[in-house]
């Protein structure tokens, strides 16, 4: 007699062979899921490679520094180039922006290098080498960048290679725990803010002298000095004091002529594609540099001043709920009033390493925007609740260049279809331009290819600010009752012809003003009243009720709100 | 040094101006236009020469040269010319020459500019110049293209006048979407001139509503460029568009100037931006751009391009002679041998036509299925007509050789094949991919792959044992690549015939980025200037084909995993240069592919349709084709009148009625030119059926995207009232202490209402909400809300659904370019502002959503796309930049930002916009809020249950139904285009993301084996296969796509429109999650303002027949394992009835237990 576990044996074979001869033996489905490894211990460490990149080549060197003064084996990747963008574009998803293939291509680019050119096999690549990045807070497609580097990873045969990332926004403790390879510690972050602040400096101290340097290519030759001292002390943990004046004396070398007319064109715009410096924006600042003008460019630093904005003003305009609401932004359960402190203090502590280090360098008459400023300047055609990309500083920077002169032509410059940018601001910037008719801006798209589509459109309004800038110095020049030749000789009796000096901003152009400073009693050619102060727009009526006089104006951090039935 | 001439110079993408100028009076003493092919430097110096020879008595030192346009980058320093940007050089001429000018539009072969005169406070004259983005044609290029499509002579172009009267839909948003649209109309038999003047009608529009940047163009309006220059129709058209909108806007203008003064085309326009160059060059200083003389030039034409080329240029086609060799022995296809035909015999055979985009092609097959020949025929603009040509060769074959033909059996496929349909009674009407299929399998047997590359479509079919797993066809983006190839070499004057020895013949070749058609035609601007020669363009153009169609369309990097034997279709495939790039792509990514050219690479569309037809002609024994000679001898008129056209709804399509009559005096009428159904019928009788049909159809196969769209702007939800004042509620009281800290005590306090004569002003209020973007997926907390406040319920309006109409009319205020579905709000605010006349709002609401709801668990956000948030702030400025449209009608905009994810953050943000002014109070408005919630989830819950109830009918049923994976707005049907009710009509059911079942309780035994391992904590989690999960709408998305896997009784359709940035990073997502599971999927990208009826038509053919094998499966698997079941039972039953019978027993015990039974307990 059989048993039942015989039973049992029997049937199951029995079933078994029915599936099979009804075509129902086929194997489950193994869904897809997104391994996402991650996993870099500390053990790790000495053996691995930490990759990373993406702002300017100045800040990727000294991050690499700053890092290797922490124990860390770290290589910063090329300037993505247009090979990047191809390889980012066959192992990417279609209809990605333009960061998204650069910065993604020029990873899997640099492993596939590794790979085929130097030979070395997948598995240890995927073994010795980490790439580090920043997350983002999501709205556009910046925040899925990881995403997209895991997909092009496994679809370019990497499957395995770990990607890791901090929140930009996440703050100083974003600890990983005890056997984490990389240790989000203050000590980590403050050697990476270091790194940035002093790319930054360097980088607006580059783009201020270079287009009056006397001999060209000494600015290049000062700045690449300057690097090399910087980055050895950051890397042997000396004191960088010493160091900074070290650079400050090569930047001082440098031989200039102030009393050019040259056009002074703000670059805004898109975060990554306002920052590069390759073909990810068609080398604009260079080649505007090229066409003769003078490049204002954004530092990293004020985009971490907005991302600490972003925070303390969503925690001010929350904190004097009745309930509190619980997500992302909701303030449930946290403390608002000791948030608050941390970020002022994060604030302070970052606008001080900034000018100190510019002190240091000798970057004089530099300010990091005001964020509440140009959040209230911008709130009435942008609503600061709106993020994503730069959200309305677009908006608050045009106005601010165009109001307070500080530039003949603003370019923002975006990928092709950024959300943010193209999709929005340069939707709003022309109402804003209606009401500015002063404001030269530019908006350009960028894909990457096409090159001369986009350059002939800068050089289209380049040519209007050539004027501008011409039109500013040569009033000037008549007003001084003095020849060129004759200020050029008091501007360098008055010191006006050291690379560092820096004449007070009074109008847009750099030979404007420092015919102002050497010229007394000069005065800047009075010009057209503010539209906005003389018919500001109607636009903050329909979001809150305006403010009794005149620009709207925050309180506390909050819009001001009017009362009804209480 | 006195200067005796200036020269100005313009060097653009297909010629070269010149103009010399008498510095002192300013004027044009000599000038010269030529065509450079490619040659610019070369042409520039035939140029120069000729200047010298003019003016022989100046010498070249006292010569100054401004040059512009987009070729004269590497022009400069050889010449020492000064660049001068093209736009400013316009606007110096015109600035000279046309004080008057108040505004320019310039087409060029590449570039539209529009440069609008404005004078500025300080009295000046500011210009504001635009030029088109990369990703918006609608040029000359265009115009070129379209016209090798309908069959028209330039001169025929010229002389065309302009008809607004007949006119038809095409998409001038971009040269490709454009091309399409002609190719469909000319397919339907739309005569040529309507469609030129559609196009014309469509570039005007685009250039009025795009390009001008929301600016309006003031008078006098100079229209400049070839286009412009050459085609009155197009003059007229812009004439008559610009009047319109001069009224529309109340621009003054000069009523008492002709208009064709006001509009006008100025004389001899092509050299103005050489002659703006040169005017420039006069303010210069004296001693700027000295002419250098021809020897530099010189230098650089004969040594310099190498040398600047040479780091960047990719490789040749081929390494050497001896590969290229190797390749054209092992791909050439060998010469088609038509068949001999024995004299006196009769044929019996079967013709297969596809009229293809630009061609038609047709074949005979003998019963065996054996080519007998084959023909070809450049489309002439009329399907029926070229259809005639090639039956007369067919015919002509047979007869030439002294035999008879019998016509067995006649199959269409390709754009033209529904005219054919009707017209000769084709026996089949064949969706290409299937003939493409037949075609493939007939020649090759098994095969992995199927590439077809025509005119206008790439189609790539993956296989299964002979039938279609899976498929990806070209989509608006990525269509037109064959054209192009032709296109380009026709530019160059390269037969298409000599196309693959030019390329050939290249040592390098020009790296081009792939993407859609118009921006490698951009590149190719760029190429040309850097110097790279046509044999170079040709060849790096061949070698972005197979990027294009394996990167672009197929978008699966890991090519090795579709197999190993590839089949190359198509007429492209003729172009050995493109099968060269082809092979190699192929074969580097996987090295054992077997890749076969078909030996009918053009006609086997045209096979597959002959093949099919003597299927089926086979089963039925009759064929329906009317016979050869009737369709050669068939007589037809096309027409489009106020007699055609559809009023059936206010659409009021214009149609076109192909009536044909065969020699016997058949008649039969084919129609086109509807965006319906109802514009198939001609009478109410036979729209009644039609709509009929339809409610028997919702009532079988519900369509719950549809319901949904109408159930979300319905007032259904009755709020609960407002307490009355004095209620006890309970509160927190808030506190700012000294220190800045926050204190909250809880408080009870009596509810707080307003004014009686508030609540009697709010009765009277009306708002205005359009119809659009995350409304779609909030609408019912708005109506709500308002409603809850006293707003009566039909003072709230919403705009309407979307339509081809309320763009047309309403599209022009936007000043930039985004997704469709965001750049469409302006057509509804218009809407609203202007086509209710039933409606005085007070108020039009527009909020920016931030952020949304969702249920999706355990996300990082749940954001809104930046752009759909920030949509009202670019409508503000769209709508108030010149004009203070709102002002202007009474009404308020109202556009504050709130976030519907944090509910007491979302109440503060109300109140803040609308406390003041509705006149409300704090507690009233937080009552209102949540009402608004409420309604939402009851909406939800109604959806939700609906959808369990179809998904469970599905599952008893083995059948399927077809889920939209879309964001909130493709519930509009002018977003979604109507493609939903093609599949409920081919009876499926439909489904959106909100209809289906979220109870984790239901849901659990489809994520039972993910919760069990923890990928993921609830079933509404996806952390487990996408992290940074940020964007609600996509989230979701990716949630359904993964339920969709899942469920075996759901297939996918996902929608996306072009430039949605926030679905990007999840096509990859959901491409993985579905191929793992084999759901059957299609995907509609990138769609737009335009219907894509041609692409959604090849779309449902192809995936109804992949549907129709998937619920074949379902159901033999659901008998399968019923019979299984069935069988184990009876088997376990046997084996436990076999051992009772064997198991030992106890007599004695058998007896005691025999006498319980019978026991009388009693």
């Amino acid at each position: 007699m059989k048993t039942y576990e015989e039973i049992d044996a029997e049937l199951a074979a029995f079933e078994q062979t029915e599936r099979q001869r009804l075509g129902l033996d086929e194997p489950t489905v193994a869904h897809w899921r997104d391994a996402n490894p991650q996993r870099f211990t500390r053990a790790e460490r000495a053996h691995t490679t930490i990759l990373f990149g993406g702002l300017t080549v100045a800040h990727d060197e000294l991050v690499q520094a700053a890092l290797a003064g922490l124990g860390y084996h770290v290589q910063p990747l090329d300037v993505p180039d247009t090979d990047a963008l191809r390889v980012g574009k066959e192992f990417g998803n279609r209809a990605q922006c333009n960061p998204t293939y650069f910065t993604v291509g020029n990873l899997v680019k640099h492993l596939i290098d590794l790979r085929d050119r130097q030979g070395i096999p997948v598995d240890e690549i995927i073994r010795t080498h980490v790439f580090f990045t920043a997350g983002a807070c999501g709205p556009c497609r910046f925040g899925t960048y990881v995403t997209e580097y895991r997909k092009a990873l496994r679809d370019a045969g990497f499957d395995g290679f770990r990607v890791l990332l901090f929140q930009q926004q996440g703050g100083l403790r974003q600890a990983t725990g005890e056997d984490a390879g990389l240790d989000f510690s203050p000590r980590f972050f403050i050697a990476l803010l270091k790194a940035l602040v002093l790319g930054d400096v360097l980088n607006l101290l580059g783009y201020r002298i270079r287009p009056y340097e006397v001999d060209p290519g000494a600015t290049d030759r000062a700045l690449a000095a300057s690097k090399t001292i910087l980055r050895d002390a950051l890397a042997h943990r000396r004191l960088l004091l010493p160091a900074l004046w070290r650079a400050r004396r090569a930047l001082a070398a440098v031989r200039v002529h102030r009393l050019q007319p040259k056009p002074k064109v703000a670059i805004i715009g898109e975060f990554w594609a306002m920052t590069t410096e390759g073909d990810g924006n068609y080398r604009l600042q260079r080649f505007l540099e090229s066409e003769g003008a003078e490049v204002d460019i954004q530092p990293v630093t004020a985009w971490l001043l907005y991302n600490i904005w972003e925070h303390t003003w969503d925690t001010r305009r929350r904190m004097t709920l009745r309930r509190d609401d619980g997500g992302t932004f909701g303030l449930e359960g946290t403390r608002p009033r000791r948030k608050l402190l941390l970020l002022a203090a994060a604030e302070r502590a970052l606008r001080a390493t900034f000018a100190g280090y510019a002190r240091a360098l000798g970057l004089r008459g530099y300010h990091l925007a005001d964020m509440d400023e140009i959040a209230t300047i911008s709130h009435q055609y942008y609503d600061n609740h709106l993020r994503g990309g730069e959200g309305h500083m677009e908006i608050g920077k045009l106005i601010q260049h165009t109001e307070q002169q500080r530039s003949h032509l603003v370019i923002s410059v975006k990928p092709f279809g950024c959300m943010p940018s193209s999709g929005v601001s340069d939707g709003v910037q022309s109402l804003v331009t209606a009401k500015h008719p002063d404001a030269l801006f530019c908006a350009i798209e960028t894909t990457g290819d096409g090159a001369v589509n986009v350059q002939s459109r800068v050089l289209m309004d380049l040519f209007k600010a050539r004027r501008k800038a011409q039109q500013e110095f040569d009033a000037l020049v008549a007003a001084s009752g003095s020849t060129v030749d004759a200020l050029a000789g008091r501007a360098a009796a008055r010191g006006a012809r050291h690379a560092l000096f820096t004449p007070p901003h009074r109008v847009a152009g750099t030979a404007a003003n420092t015919l102002l400073a050497i010229v007394p009693h000069l005065t800047p050619p009075p010009r057209n009243a503010s539209p906005r102060t003389a018919s500001p727009p109607d636009a903050a009526a329909a979001a809150t009720p305006p403010a009794p006089h005149g620009r709207l104006k925050f309180e506390n951090g909050m819009l001001p709100l009017v009362r009804v039935g209480r | 040094m006195t200067e005796q001439l200036v020269i100005g110079l313009d060097v653009g993408s297909t010629t070269v101006k010149a103009v010399v100028v008498d510095p002192a009076s300013r004027a044009i003493l000599w000038s010269d236009y030529q065509r450079h092919e490619t040659r610019q430097a070369e042409k520039v110096r035939e140029l120069l020469i000729a200047i010298g020879g003019a003016f022989p008595d100046v010498p070249a030192e006292r010569i100054r040269i401004f040059i512009t346009g987009s070729g004269s980058g590497p022009l400069r320093a050889p010449l020492g010319a000064k660049f001068v940007q093209e736009v400013n050089a316009v606007t110096l001429a015109v600035e000279r020459l046309h004080p008057d000018a108040g505004s320019i539009v310039e087409l060029g072969g590449q570039d539209a500019k529009i440069i609008v005169f404005k004078p500025t406070p300080s009295g000046e004259t500011r210009a504001i110049a635009s030029m088109n983005d990369k990703c918006a044609s609608g040029t000359g290029a265009t115009i070129d293209k379209c016209l090798l499509k309908v069959g028209l002579s330039r001169a025929e172009l010229a002389s065309l006048p302009w008809d607004p009267a007949r006119l038809h839909h095409v998409a001038a948003k971009c040269g490709v979407f454009a091309e399409t649209d002609i190719v469909n109309l000319v397919k339907a038999g739309v005569p040529a001139p309507e469609i030129m003047c559609s196009l014309a009608d469509a570039i005007v529009a685009q250039n009025l509503s795009v390009l001008a940047r929301g600016n309006t163009l003031r008078p006098t309006v100079l229209l400049l460029g070839g286009p412009n220059a050459f085609l009155p129709f197009l003059q007229q058209c812009w004439r008559e568009r610009i009047v319109e909108t001069w009224w529309a806007r109340q621009v003054p203008f000069p009523r008492d100037r002709p208009i064709h003064e006001l509009i006008r085309v100025p004389e001899r326009a092509e050299y103005y931006a050489a002659y703006g160059a040169a005017i420039y060059g006069l303010d210069e200083a004296t001693d700027a751009a000295p002419y250098r003389g021809l020897d530099a030039l010189n230098a650089f034409i004969a040594g310099g391009r190498e040398s600047r080329l040479g780091a960047t240029a990719g490789p040749a086609l081929a390494r050497d002679a001896a590969e290229l060799d190797a390749f054209r022995r092992a791909y050439t296809i060998p010469p088609f041998v038509p068949a001999t035909v024995a004299s006196g015999t009769v044929v019996r055979a079967a013709i297969g036509v596809d009229g293809g985009s630009t061609s038609s092609k047709a074949v005979l097959l003998d019963a065996q299925g054996r080519v007998l020949t084959k023909q070809y025929q450049l489309s002439k603009g009329n399907p029926i007509a070229d259809l005639q040509e090639l039956l007369a060769k067919i015919r002509g074959f047979v007869t030439d050789q002294g035999a008879t033909l019998e016509v067995i059996g006649f199959g269409a496929t390709g754009y033209a094949a529904d005219v054919l349909e009707e017209t000769v009674r084709a026996d089949v009407n064949v969706v290409e991919t299937v003939a493409h299929l037949r075609s493939a399998v007939q020649t090759f047997g098994e095969v992995d792959v199927i590439c077809d590359i025509g005119g206008q479509d790439i189609k790539v079919l993956f296989l299964t044992h002979g039938e279609i797993r899976n498929f990806r066809l070209s989509n608006q983006c990525s269509a037109g690549n064959g054209t192009l190839l032709q296109a380009m070499a026709d530019q160059f004057g390269v037969p298409v015939t000599a196309y693959a020895d030019t390329a050939f013949q290249a040592s390098l070749s020009p790296t081009f980025s792939y993407g859609c058609a118009v921006f490698l035609d951009a590149d190719r601007v760029t190429f040309q200037k850097d110097g790279y020669t046509k044999e170079e363009l040709l060849a790096g153009l061949a070698m972005v084909l197979p990027k294009n169609v394996w990167q672009y369309v197929v978008q699966i990097p890991r090519m090795a995993a579709l197999g190993t034997r590839y089949v190359l279709q198509g007429g492209t495939q003729y172009n050995l240069a493109a099968v060269k790039a082809q092979v190699d792509y192929i074969r580097a990514r996987v090295p054992d592919a077997e890749i076969h050219v078909h030996p009918h690479a053009g006609e086997a569309g045209a096979i597959g349709a002959a093949l099919e037809a003597l299927r089926v002609v086979a089963r039925r024994g009759t064929s329906t084709f009317i016979g050869i000679d009737a369709a050669i001898h068939l007589t037809y008129t096309a027409r489009t009148d106020e007699e055609t056209r559809c009023r059936f709804c206010p659409n009021l399509c214009a149609r076109t009625f192909i009536d044909a009559r065969t020699p016997d005096g058949r008649t039969s009428r084919y129609i086109s030119g509807f965006s319906c159904e109802k514009g198939t019928v001609e009478s109410a009788e036979a729209l009644k059926v039609i709509t009929d049909r339809r409610k028997s159809l919702r009532v079988a196969y519900p369509n719950l995207v549809d319901y949904e769209s109408q159930l979300l702007f319905r007032s259904f939800y009755p709020p609960e009232p407002l307490p009355d004042a004095g209620t006890p509620i309970d509160d927190v009281a808030v506190r700012t202490t000294m220190l800045g800290g926050i204190k909250k005590r809880a408080v009870r306090r009596g509810f707080q209402r307003s004014s009686a004569d508030a609540a009697l002003a709010r009765e009277r209020i009306q708002i205005g909400i359009p119809r659009v973007l995350n409304i779609y997926s909030t609408a019912p907390v708005w109506r709500t809300y308002f409603e809850t406040l006293g707003v009566r319920p039909d003072h709230l309006v919403f705009s309407d659904v979307t339509s081809e109409e309320m763009w047309a009319e309403g599209g022009k205020y936007g000043s930039i370019d985004p997704c469709y579905p965001s750049k469409v709000c302006q057509a509804h605010i218009h809407n609203l502002l202007f086509s209710k006349p039933r409606h005085a709002f007070d108020y039009l609401f527009f909020p920016c959503i931030t952020h949304v709801p969702t249920f999706v668990v355990h996300t990082m956000d749940s954001a809104s796309c930046p752009i759909v948030a920030g949509a009202p702030k670019v409508i503000r400025a769209a709508f108030t930049k010149e004009t203070d449209l709102f002002a202007s009608r009474g009404v308020e905009y109202v556009d504050g930002a709130v976030t519907l994810a944090e509910p007491h953050y979302f109440a503060r943000q109300m109140f803040e916009m609308w406390g003041a002014r509705l006149g409300i109070t704090e507690d009233e408005n937080d009552w209102a809020c949540r009402q608004g919630f409420a309604a939402l989830r009851a909406l939800d819950e109604d959806l939700q249950r609906r959808g369990r109830e179809i998904l469970e009918r599905l599952e008893a049923e083995h059948a399927v139904g077809v889920l939209l994976l879309g964001r909130p707005y493709h519930l509009d049907p002018g977003l979604n285009h109507g493609v939903l009710d093609e599949f409920q009509a081919l009876g499926y059911p439909v489904l959106s993301i909100r209809s289906l079942p979220k109870d984790p309780a239901w849901l659990a035994r489809f994520f039972q084996d993910d919760l069990a391992r923890g990928f993921i904590s609830s079933p509404l989690d996806i952390s487990d296969v996408w992290p940074e999960n940020y964007s609600a709408n996509s989230v979701q998305k990716v949630w359904a796509a993964k339920l969709a896997a899942r469920h075996p009784n759901l297939v996918v359709l996902d929608l996306s429109s072009f430039k949605c940035g926030h679905d990007a990073p999840t096509y990859g997502l959901i491409d993985h999650i579905i191929t793992s599971s084999r759901t059957p999927y299609s995907a509609l990208h990138d769609i737009d303002a335009n219907k894509p009826s041609g692409s959604i038509k090849i779309r449902v053919k192809t995936y109804a027949h992949t549907l129709a094998r998937h619920e074949e499966r379902l159901r033999d698997l659901a008998a399968a394992r019923s019979e299984l079941e069935r069988r184990v039972a009876e088997k376990r039953a046997q084996l436990l009835q076999a051992r009772t019978a064997t198991e030992p027993r106890n007599p004695t015990m058998d007896h005691v237990y025999q006498a319980y039974l019978v026991e009388d307990r009693a």
